[in-house]
C-alpha cells in the first residue's frame, strides 16, 4: 500500500519552509527591500497601557535627539579640550632661527643683541615647558613649526633680574598684569625658559584656579595658623610635574635632612625620586611636599658642603587665590584660598616672609582671559603700580589677608609690543609662511594700531588667525 | 559599590546626587553635609574614604529621612486636619492652600479633585488616575500653547 505523500515529495516540500523566513533578510535580488522594510511589531505592543509619557499623549515637538556612534568616555572630551599641539608640519620651518641656548640666557648683551627676534625653544625647555603644563591650548603653538617665543623688551629685563638674584643670592617676586592677549602668560613662560637653561630648579602652579574652584579633594589639617586645608590629589600631580620638569637638576641632589613622613625613606636619596614617591601616592604627598619646600629652600653651605640651586616659582591666575576658594570649612562657610596649604607656601614665598637663600624668583601672573572677581587684589596693584591711589568703598570690607600678602610685591604692567617688535613677529609670521603678505611698514603700523597698541596676541589673531 | 544608609551606589556617582537620592535631602542640606566631611564638590562615590563613608552613614540615621520625612509631613497635615484650621480643610479638600486664587486658573485642581472623587470606587484608581491626569495635562498643554 502507498502512501498518499511520497517520502521524496514530503522532504522537497519541507525544504522552502526553513528558507523561506531567511530569504527576506538575505535580499536575494536587490538590497532595497531589507532595508525599507517596516520594523516587525513588538510582541504586545498593542495591549500595552499608554503611559503618561507614551505614545498617545500629545508631542509637541519633533525635535527628538539621535544617538550616534560611541559617546566619549569619561574625561575624553576634556583631554581634546587641553590638548596641546606644538608643531605645525604646515608651517614652513625658519631657516637661520636663533635658539635660546644656555649661553644666551646666561649671556644678558647677546640676549640683548637678539632684542625684536623671534627665538626658538630647544627642545629640553620644551619638555620641561610641557611638563610644568606652561603652554596653553589658547596660545598660537600649533601655528608654527616649533615654539618659539619673542624677545620683547621685558624678557631681556627679567633676564637681567634672573642674573641679579642668582648672582647675590636675592629673591625677587613680580606680579605681572596687564590686558588680555598682552603676553602674561608667555612672557612667565619665558622667565621659566631662562631659569631652567640657567640650571635653576622651576616650580609652577599652571592654573591656579585648579586649587580653588573646589574640584580636587581635601582635607582639614591642624597648623599654627588653625585649620588649614591639605588638597592631596592635586598635590600629588604637581609633584609628578615638577619632577618631570626637573630631572636633570634633581637627580644630582640628595635628601640632606631628617624630616617626619608617614613611610621610610632612604637617608639619602635623590630629590627627583624622593619627589617621585609623593607623586605616586596622594596620601604621602603633602608631608613629601612640606620636606621637598625644606630641603629646596635649605641655604647652600661654601666649599663641598650641600648646594642647591636657585629656585624660580610661578604661578598663572593670580586672582583666584586673592578671594575665598569654593571650598567649605565644617560651617559650611567659604574656605579663605590663603588657608589651602598650597596657596599658603605660594604666598608666603611671593610676599617675602619665606626666604630663598640660595637666590631665586617668584613670578606670579593674573589671568585676564578667566578672570575671578577679587576686589582687594585690583586695589593691591592698583596701589603697588605707583600710578595713583585708588579710593576703596568704605562700605565694602576689604581682604585683611591679600592686603598683608602684596606690602611689599613688586607689580608690572604689561603692555603692548614696540612697533619694532612687531615687526620681529610679523617676519617670523611671514617666513613660517603663515602671513602670506610683505610686511611693510605700512602693514606693520596697521596691525600694530588694530591689536590695541600692539598687544601680541592680537597682532597674532590679526596677521595669522584671522587670515582669509 | 559602596552602601550608604542601605543603599548601594556605584562608584562613578556623585556623591551630592547619591545624598539628594533620599527624600529629605535637599541641595542646602546636602551641602551642610558635604561640607562637614569635607567632601569637595564632584567628589564621586568611589573616591570616598571608608571613614567618611561611615560618617555619613551614621550622620544620615540620626536625621529624619524617607518614610520617615513622609510620615512627618503627613501627620504635619493631620494636625492641621484635625485641628480643623482653614489650612487643614483646604488640604483635606485638595483645594489651593496658600491663598491662591480659585475663581480663575484652577481648573487643573478642580478637574483633579472631581476625578478623584469619581474614582473612588475603581479598582485601581491611582494608576488610572495618573493616566487621565497624563491625558488632561497635555490637553492643557495644547490648550495654552495653541491660544
Amino acid at each position: 500500500m502507498s502512501s498518499p505523500l511520497c517520502l521524496r515529495c514530503l522532504r522537497r516540500s519541507l525544504q522552502p519552509l526553513d528558507h523561506h523566513a531567511a530569504s527576506v533578510q538575505r535580499a536575494a535580488f536587490s538590497t532595497t527591500p531589507a532595508l525599507g522594510a517596516l520594523p516587525p511589531k513588538k510582541k504586545g505592543a498593542a495591549n500595552t497601557k499608554p503611559t503618561m509619557r507614551g505614545g498617545s499623549s500629545l508631542k509637541l515637538t519633533k525635535n527628538t535627539r539621535v544617538a550616534s556612534g560611541r559617546p566619549p568616555a569619561p574625561g575624553e572630551r576634556k583631554a581634546l579640550r587641553k590638548r596641546v599641539v606644538l608643531s605645525n608640519t604646515n608651517a614652513i620651518e625658519v631657516r637661520h632661527l636663533q635658539d635660546l641656548t644656555k649661553d644666551l640666557c646666561k649671556d644678558v648683551s647677546a640676549l640683548t643683541e637678539a632684542h625684536g627676534k623671534v627665538v626658538g625653544l630647544e627642545n629640553e625647555t620644551v619638555d620641561a615647558m610641557r611638563a610644568l603644563e606652561a603652554f596653553k591650548a589658547t596660545q598660537g603653538w600649533n601655528l608654527f613649526r616649533r615654539p618659539a617665543v619673542l624677545v620683547r623688551k621685558e624678557t631681556i629685563e627679567m633676564a637681567e633680574t634672573l642674573h641679579d638674584a642668582q648672582s647675590k643670592k636675592k629673591t625677587v617676586s613680580k606680579v605681572l598684569y596687564g590686558s588680555r592677549g598682552s603676553g602674561k602668560s608667555v612672557l612667565q613662560l619665558q622667565a621659566m625658559a631662562l631659569a631652567q637653561q640657567r640650571g635653576w630648579i622651576v616650580l609652577h602652579f599652571p592654573e591656579a584656579k585648579e586649587l580653588t574652584i573646589g574640584h580636587a579633594a581635601y582635607e582639614p589639617v591642624i597648623t599654627e595658623n588653625g585649620t588649614e586645608y591639605i588638597q592631596p590629589g592635586y598635590t600629588a600631580h604637581l609633584l609628578g610635574n615638577f619632577a618631570r620638569a626637573n630631572k636633570a637638576v634633581l637627580s644630582k641632589l640628595h635628601l640632606s635632612q631628617q624630616h617626619k613622613l608617614p613611610i621610610p625613606i632612604q637617608p639619602d636619596i635623590t630629590l627627583d625620586r624622593f619627589i617621585e614617591l609623593g607623586a605616586n601616592d596622594p596620601e604621602i604627598a603633602w608631608p613629601i611636599w612640606s620636606a621637598m619646600m625644606i630641603e629646596l629652600t635649605a641655604p647652600s653651605k661654601s666649599d663641598k658642603g650641600l648646594q642647591r640651586p636657585p629656585l624660580f616659582v610661578g604661578l598663572d591666575g593670580l586672582d583666584h587665590i586673592m578671594r575665598d576658594s569654593a571650598y567649605l570649612d565644617m560651617d559650611a562657610k567659604p574656605v579663605h584660598a590663603h588657608s589651602l596649604t598650597l596657596v599658603r607656601d605660594f604666598v608666603g614665598l611671593l610676599s617675602g616672609s619665606t626666604k630663598l637663600p640660595n637666590g631665586g624668583m617668584v613670578v606670579a601672573a593674573v589671568s585676564e582671559s578667566n578672570r575671578a572677581r577679587a576686589p582687594t587684589l585690583d586695589y593691591c596693584l592698583e596701589t603697588n603700580s605707583g600710578e595713583s591711589k585708588p579710593l576703596w568703598d568704605p562700605y565694602m570690607p576689604q581682604d585683611d589677608r591679600v592686603i598683608s600678602a602684596f606690602k611689599n610685591v613688586p607689580v608690572q604692567l604689561i603692555n603692548g609690543l614696540s612697533k619694532d617688535e612687531a615687526r620681529g613677529i610679523m617676519e617670523y609670521y611671514a617666513q613660517s609662511g603663515m602671513l602670506r603678505s610683505t610686511v611693510t611698514d605700512l602693514l606693520v603700523s596697521e596691525t600694530w594700531t588694530l591689536a590695541g597698541n600692539g598687544l601680541i596676541g592680537e597682532v597674532e589673531r590679526g596677521s595669522v588667525r584671522m587670515r582669509m | 559599590m559602596p552602601f550608604i544608609f542601605g543603599v548601594s551606589f556605584v562608584d562613578q556617582q556623585l556623591v551630592s546626587r547619591a545624598l539628594q537620592s533620599f527624600y529629605g535631602i535637599g541641595p542646602n542640606v546636602c551641602k551642610t553635609l558635604m561640607a562637614r566631611f569635607n567632601i569637595h564638590s564632584t567628589a564621586r562615590i568611589g573616591a570616598l574614604k571608608d571613614k567618611q563613608i561611615d560618617d555619613l552613614g551614621a550622620e544620615l540615621s540620626t536625621m529624619t529621612l524617607e518614610n520617615d520625612a513622609r510620615r512627618q509631613l503627613q501627620d504635619n497635615i493631620k494636625r492641621l486636619r484635625d485641628m480643623g484650621t482653614y489650612r487643614g480643610r483646604r488640604h483635606a479638600m485638595g483645594l489651593p492652600v496658600r491663598g491662591q486664587r480659585t475663581r480663575t486658573q484652577v481648573s487643573l485642581t478642580l478637574a483633579l479633585v472631581e476625578w478623584d472623587r469619581d474614582l473612588a470606587g475603581y479598582e485601581n484608581v491611582w494608576t488610572t488616575f495618573i493616566y487621565f491626569r497624563g491625558l488632561l495635562l497635555a490637553k492643557h498643554q495644547f490648550h495654552s500653547i495653541s491660544m
